[in-house]
């Protein structure tokens, strides 16, 4: 489904990616860990091409687009068959909710104006936010923001959605409803990658986890198995500087 | 004191003479903010997308009209431009003066627009343009839809003063014999020496007209950054019972509540 190949990516001088492989399979909910600079939102965004790779190959479904000569029409075609979810919402400030979700149903899949809006409406009520359909992302609390980010990635129907810490900048209070619409998402079969560092949701809701450092997989596996006894030493370290009270039984 | 003795009967007198030029000073405002616009879209272009030569010629003319007085730029191209035409076989002696002046004032706001627009584009965060790409938006409709709204609004303060200031920039004018309101204003100075009675009107229509203007775009303003206010769901709930801000805010400037909501 979702197929990265070698994977480089500098800024400058410094190599954020190193040959990343990782192959993502349809309905497959991805979670990715690692300490902070590691590349995973890099690696997030070279998927989208939000950031261009200097080497490898990108592959979503039947189409591969290689990294060393992208055409402007490949790099359209790649960010159509995804959506993304922003850390900081990244919500078009000028438009309300359902213009919001509506935006790319209009303008880049040319649906009817009332079948965007019907769609967006449905979606947006999915999301818990059906009465908000005309505040303007001023309006809404960090998690209704993020919802309606949800909700514009979701109504695009897209084969995969990347989410990158989404809830790393909520209030602790607000992360629950976030984390909640995420999930059910999940369960519909959706294929999503998912950068976060909330460990209770990459053990309940992930079929894999991937844990980066230094622009490398270090290892990937099931979470049971990650979360239990990790392979490599610097996985054994993360998990225990990101969950103190790591002895939890299983 | 130079002049004739003052007489209040002039003042009536010379308004109604003196608006009858207000249409060729608003034609000069009006269209060199348009022709500005476009003049000041191209040239922001290189310098938002860094293109390598383009971007430091508009350099130098953005810094050239921000950098000179308009009187310098008025003669210079009234005198300048038709010897430089000359060069290439164009004779343009027979074109009207209120071309040129028309030209003067465009690239004139030609040069502030353009750093007005860069300026706006800037502040839009970065994360709106990436969202709308993420959704599959192409650099144009990312452009249009996305970044250039916001940059207007963000910009919109910055353009009421360029506007005002090209009104009142519009006087000099006179200097190159155009009848707009100045002008017509220093023929009736010629014949009458009535000076304090025809300025206190020029400055009475200056000033209106200056003063609708600016309202005109607090407006627009607020209608444009709407999505910036925070309190319409409390605003809504309790009706007019709390005044809320906006509601303040129309009422002071004298528009029915709601006005500015769509
Ligand atoms: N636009 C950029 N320009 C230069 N360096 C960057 C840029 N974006 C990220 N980096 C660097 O790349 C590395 C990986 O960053 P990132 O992918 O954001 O890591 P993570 O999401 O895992 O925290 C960091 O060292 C960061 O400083
Ligand atoms: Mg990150």
């Amino acid at each position: 489904m979702i197929r990265l190949r070698r994977i480089t990516k500098f800024f400058g001088r410094n190599q954020v990616l190193k040959d990343i492989d990782l192959t993502v399979e349809k309905g497959e909910v991805v979670v990715i860990l690692g300490p902070s600079g590691s590349g995973k939102t890099t690696l997030l965004r070279c998927i989208n091409y939000l950031e261009k790779p200097n080497a490898g190959e990108v592959a979503i479904g039947e189409l591969a687009v290689d990294c060393k000569r992208p055409s402007k029409k490949d790099i359209q075609a790649l960010r159509r068959k995804t959506a993304m979810v922003f850390q900081h919402y990244n919500l078009f400030k000028h438009k309300t909710a359902l213009e919001n979700v509506m935006e790319g149903l209009v303008v880049v899949r040319k649906l009817a104006k009332e079948e965007a809006r019907e769609r967006s409406v449905r979606v947006l009520e999915k999301v818990g936010l059906g009465d908000k359909l005309d505040a303007y992302p001023s309006q809404l609390s960090g998690g209704q923001q993020q919802r309606v980010g949800i909700a514009r990635a979701l109504a695009l129907e897209p084969e995969a959605i990347l989410f990158d810490e989404p809830t790393s900048a909520l209030d602790p209070e607000r992360v629950g409803e976030v984390l909640e619409v995420i999930r059910n998402i999940a369960k519909e079969g959706i294929t999503m990658i998912v950068v976060t560092h909330e460990m209770g949701f990459a053990r309940d809701v992930a079929n894999r986890v991937v844990f980066m450092d230094g622009g490398v997989i270090v290892e990937e596996g099931d979470p049971k198995i990650i979360f239990s006894r990790p392979k490599e030493e610097r996985t054994r370290q993360f998990l225990k500087r990101i969950t103190p009270e790591a002895n939890y039984s299983i | 004191m130079p002049g004739a003795k003052f007489d209040i009967a002039y003042l009536f007198d010379y308004f109604p003479k003196l608006l009858s030029t207000l249409n060729v000073t608003l034609t000069i405002v009006s269209l060199s903010i348009l022709f500005g616009l476009g003049v000041g879209f191209l040239v922001a272009l290189p310098r938002l997308y860094k293109i390598p030569v383009l971007r430091r010629l508009s350099e130098v003319y953005v810094s050239f009209f921000r950098g000179t007085p308009i009187l310098i730029q008025l003669f210079l191209i009234y005198y300048g431009l038709p010897e430089m035409l000359k060069l290439v076989h164009i004779d343009v002696t027979r074109t009207p003066v209120l071309v040129f002046v028309v030209l003067t004032y465009s690239l004139h706001a030609g040069a502030f627009i353009s750093e007005m627009i860069r300026a706006g584009v800037t502040a839009v965060d970065r994360g709106q343009a990436e969202a709308a790409y993420s959704v599959g938006m192409n650099g144009y409709q990312t452009f249009t839809r996305i970044v250039l709204p916001q940059a207007l609004a963000i910009s919109l303060p910055v353009f009421a003063n360029l506007v005002i200031a090209t009104l009142k920039d519009t006087s000099l004018a006179f200097t190159l014999g155009v009848m707009e309101m100045t002008g017509k204003a220093d023929t009736l100075i010629t014949l009458g020496q009535h000076y304090i009675e025809t300025y206190i009107d020029l400055a009475i229509i200056y000033f209106v007209i200056s003063f609708a203007l600016e309202r005109l775009f607090r407006l627009l303003e607020r209608r444009l950054l709407r999505h910036e206010r925070r309190e319409r769901t409390a605003g809504k709930r309790f009706g007019r019972n709390v005044p809320s801000l906006r509601g303040l805010l129309a009422e002071s400037a004298g528009v029915p509540k709601g006005g500015a909501g769509g």
